[in-house]
C-alpha cells in the first residue's frame, strides 16, 4: 500500500470519528422527552387550586358493606352528655372478671383526637398523614368496621402529632373542629355535608402552637363556639343552617387556647365559661340575653392552656393548666344585674390540685385528678382533693401507679385511669378514697396515650398516638 | 403420465399438504390457548411490596397497572396521582406520585377528572396503587400484561411475591379485574 492510500484512510477515519464525536455532542436526547408541568390536565382557568386551599368536608367514601349495631348508648361529646366525664351504667350490667375483651382495633394517624359513640357507631376526627387531610371516620361500635370517611386537605406539620378534638352529636348532626379550626358538620348517619366554617379565614382566630384543642359544644340546640379571633370572643351556630345566632365581642382581646368552652349554671344563670390565652370569662346562655359577656377576670392567665373550667361550687370554678401555671379559684359573684370575678387562690403546681392536659372531675363533691410532672413528689400521680382545700390531697396512688398525660373516667362507681403508655386501671370509688382493683397492659409499647376515652354499651374506647382499641368492660349479667 | 401431469398432480399434492397442515396447526394453537394458563395477580391480594417491578425477567416489567374507571371516584385530590404533602395540587412532575409520568387525567367538571395510565410507560411500580388502595376507592390495581409476559414456567415475581398473590389462572380469567363481577 502506497504512502498516499495510507494517507487518506487515515484522514477519513480521523474526520468519521470527528465527526460522530461532533455528533454525539450536538444531539439532544430530551428533544423527544415530554415535559410534565402545570396545566396538562386542562383544568380550567381559574379553577387553580393551591395547596393550603381548603374545601371544608370536600371528599366523601361510604363502604355500604357495613352496617351499623343496633346499639343505643350515647357519648355524645367532649366529656359526655354530662359534662363532667362520668358515665352511668345500667343495673343490669356488670364489670367483666378477668382480662377486659378487645372488640377491634384499628391504625389512625399520629395524634390524640378521642372518639364519641351515638347509636351503635363511633366518630373520631383522624388525620390522614399520607394525604395530609382531616378525616372524620364513622365506625361501627361493635366491630370498628368503618362505615363512612369525609375528608378534606389541610397540609400541617407534626407537632405532637396532629389530630386533638373531639366531635359532638346532636339532633342527628355530628360536628367537628379540625387542628386548623376548620368547623364541618355532617349528618351523622349518611355523613351528608351540612354546612362548615373557617375559623382562621371568618374570624382571624390565631390557631394555638399544638393546634386546635377546642371541642365543639351544643347547648340548647346551638353550637358554641370560641374562635377568640379578631373582632369574635364566642358565637353562637344554628347547627341546622351554620348561621350565626349571636355573637360576642371580643372586648377582652382572649386569643384562642386548647381549652374548650363548658356550660355551668352560675347564680342560677345559664353560662358558657371559656379560658382563652389572656384570661376567663362568662358569656350568658340564657335565652333572650345569650352572648352577653358577664364577666371576665385576666389575673390568672398562661400562655397555654390545655384543661377545660371545673364547676366545684355554686359560685366557684377550678382553673388549671400545666407547664408550671399550677391551679385557681376563681369565683363569680352578682350583685343586681353586675358581675365580678375574682381568683380567690393561685399556686404553682407542686403547691396543690393541679393537672397539664386532662381536666379533673368533680364526683359527688370529690375532685379527681393526675397531678402534672412538675407536681413535686406526687407528680403524675392519680389525686383526690377536697373542694375546701385545694393544697392538701385527700388521697394519691401509690408511688408506682403514675399516668403521665393519660386520661381518666369515672364509669358508675369506678375510676378508669389511662397510662399514656397504655396501661388501664380501675378504681373502686369511695367518698374520701379509690382502691386499685385490677390492671391490664391494653397497648403494647403504648406511646403518647393523651385522648380523653369514650363509653357507652360497655364498650370503652381507648387511644394511644397511633392506634384506637375497644374494650368489652362492662356485660348484661 | 406425461411430464406435464406429474408436474401438476404433485404440485396438487403439495397445495394441499400445505393448506392441511397450515389449517391443522391454527387449529392446534387455538386448542391449546384455550387450555393455556396464565400467570396473573390477585388485586386483592396484593400489598403492592415493589417486587413486580424489580424481579421480572423482562427488563420492563410486565407487571402494569389497570384503571378500573368503574370503581374510581375521579377525585381532584387523588392519592394515586399526587405524592403526599404535594405543595400545589397541579400536573407539574414535582408532585407526581408516578416515577414515569405514566398516570395522566383530564378536567371532566368540577371537581371531577378522569384518570389513564399509559402501559409503554407504567413499570408496575405499584406506588400509585398503593396511595390509591390506602386513601381512594382503590380503583389503581396491578395485573401482568398477557400480551408481554413470557408466561415462564416459574413466574420470577411469584416466587418473591409476599402475599402469594401471584398464581395459576385459566385462559377465561386470564386477568382480575376490579369493574368486572
Amino acid at each position: 500500500m502506497n504512502d498516499k492510500r495510507i494517507k487518506w484512510i487515515t484522514i477519513g477515519v480521523i474526520a468519521f470519528y470527528t465527526c460522530l464525536l461532533i455528533g454525539w455532542h450536538l444531539y439532544d436526547p430530551s428533544s423527544s422527552f415530554d415535559v410534565l408541568k402545570p396545566g396538562a390536565d386542562h383544568r380550567p382557568a381559574g379553577h387553580a387550586r393551591k395547596a393550603d386551599e381548603v374545601l371544608i368536608g370536600e371528599f366523601f367514601m361510604q363502604d355500604s358493606t357495613v352496617s351499623a349495631s343496633s346499639l343505643m348508648g350515647e357519648w355524645p361529646c367532649f366529656r359526655g352528655a354530662g359534662h363532667n366525664n362520668q358515665a352511668s351504667t345500667s343495673p343490669n350490667m356488670k364489670w367483666i372478671d378477668g382480662d377486659f375483651k378487645e372488640m377491634w382495633s384499628i391504625e389512625t394517624g399520629e395524634g390524640h383526637a378521642a372518639p364519641v359513640i351515638s347509636e351503635g357507631r363511633v366518630y373520631v376526627l383522624d388525620y390522614d398523614e399520607q394525604l395530609s387531610s382531616d378525616a372524620l371516620r364513622c365506625l361501627d361500635l361493635k366491630t370498628g368496621k368503618q362505615l363512612w370517611k369525609r375528608w378534606y386537605r389541610v397540609a400541617m406539620k407534626r407537632n405532637h402529632g396532629f389530630s386533638r378534638t373531639i366531635p359532638v352529636i346532636s339532633n342527628g348532626l355530628v360536628v367537628t373542629i379540625g387542628p386548623e379550626g376548620h368547623v364541618m358538620c355532617c349528618d351523622k348517619v349518611t355523613g351528608q355535608m351540612k354546612w362548615s366554617i373557617d375559623m382562621k379565614k371568618r374570624f382571624g382566630s390565631e390557631i394555638p402552637f399544638w393546634y386546635t384543642g377546642q371541642c365543639p359544644l351544643i347547648h340548647n340546640d346551638i353550637l358554641v363556639l370560641a374562635p377568640a379571633g379578631t373582632d369574635t370572643l364566642m358565637l353562637g351556630v344554628d347547627i341546622k343552617t351554620g348561621k350565626t345566632l349571636w355573637g360576642t365581642p371580643n372586648s377582652v382581646h382572649f386569643k384562642m387556647s386548647h381549652s374548650s368552652v363548658m356550660p355551668m349554671t352560675l347564680g342560677g344563670v345559664q353560662t358558657y365559661v371559656y379560658i382563652g390565652v389572656g384570661g376567663v370569662c362568662g358569656v350568658s346562655a340564657e335565652t333572650g340575653n345569650c352572648g352577653n359577656l358577664l364577666w371576665s377576670a385576666n389575673e390568672w392567665q398562661p400562655s397555654v392552656v390545655a384543661p377545660s373550667p371545673l364547676q366545684i361550687s355554686q359560685n366557684q370554678i377550678f382553673l388549671v393548666a400545666g407547664y408550671g401555671a399550677g391551679g385557681a379559684l376563681l369565683q363569680v359573684d352578682k350583685t343586681g344585674t353586675s358581675w365580678k370575678a375574682t381568683v380567690k387562690d393561685s399556686y404553682k403546681a407542686n403547691e396543690g390540685m393541679s393537672c397539664e392536659q386532662q381536666t379533673p372531675i368533680n364526683y359527688k363533691g370529690t375532685l379527681i385528678t393526675v397531678l402534672p410532672k412538675d407536681g413535686g413528689g406526687m407528680r403524675e400521680r392519680l389525686a383526690m382533693y377536697s373542694p375546701n382545700d385545694l393544697h392538701h390531697p385527700i388521697w394519691t396512688s401509690a408511688a408506682d401507679e403514675r399516668f403521665g398525660l393519660g386520661p381518666y373516667i369515672v364509669i358508675g362507681d369506678r375510676l378508669v385511669a389511662f397510662k399514656e403508655d397504655g396501661e388501664l386501671y380501675v378504681y373502686q370509688l369511695f367518698a374520701n378514697s379509690m382502691k386499685l382493683i385490677r390492671k391490664q397492659r391494653v397497648m403494647e409499647e403504648g406511646v403518647d396515650a393523651w385522648g380523653p376515652m369514650a363509653y357507652a354499651d360497655g364498650m370503652l374506647i381507648v387511644r394511644d398516638a397511633k392506634t384506637i382499641k375497644c374494650l368489652k368492660i362492662l356485660t348484661e349479667e | 403420465m406425461d411430464r406435464r401431469n406429474f408436474l401438476r398432480t404433485c404440485s396438487s399434492f403439495l397445495a394441499g399438504g400445505v393448506a392441511l397442515a397450515t389449517g391443522g396447526l391454527l387449529a392446534t394453537k387455538a386448542k391449546g390457548k384455550e387450555g393455556d394458563v396464565f400467570w396473573q395477580i390477585d388485586p386483592y391480594k396484593c400489598t403492592q411490596c415493589g417486587r413486580c417491578e424489580t424481579d421480572c425477567v423482562l427488563t420492563v416489567s410486565a407487571v402494569k397497572c389497570f384503571h378500573a374507571n368503574r370503581v374510581c371516584g375521579y377525585c381532584d385530590l387523588c392519592g394515586g396521582y399526587y405524592r403526599p404533602n404535594v405543595k400545589e395540587l397541579n400536573t407539574a412532575a414535582e408532585n407526581m406520585m408516578c416515577p414515569t409520568g405514566a398516570i395522566t387525567r383530564e378536567f371532566v367538571e368540577e371537581p371531577y377528572f378522569e384518570y389513564t395510565i399509559n402501559e409503554e410507560l407504567c413499570t408496575g411500580c405499584g406506588k400509585c396503587v398503593k396511595g390509591c388502595t390506602s386513601f381512594g376507592n382503590g380503583s389503581l390495581f396491578l395485573q401482568i400484561d398477557q400480551d408481554i409476559c413470557q408466561q415462564c414456567n416459574e413466574c420470577a415475581i411469584a416466587k418473591v411475591c409476599p402475599s402469594d398473590a401471584i398464581q395459576r389462572v385459566s385462559n377465561d380469567n386470564a386477568y382480575k379485574l376490579k369493574d368486572h363481577a
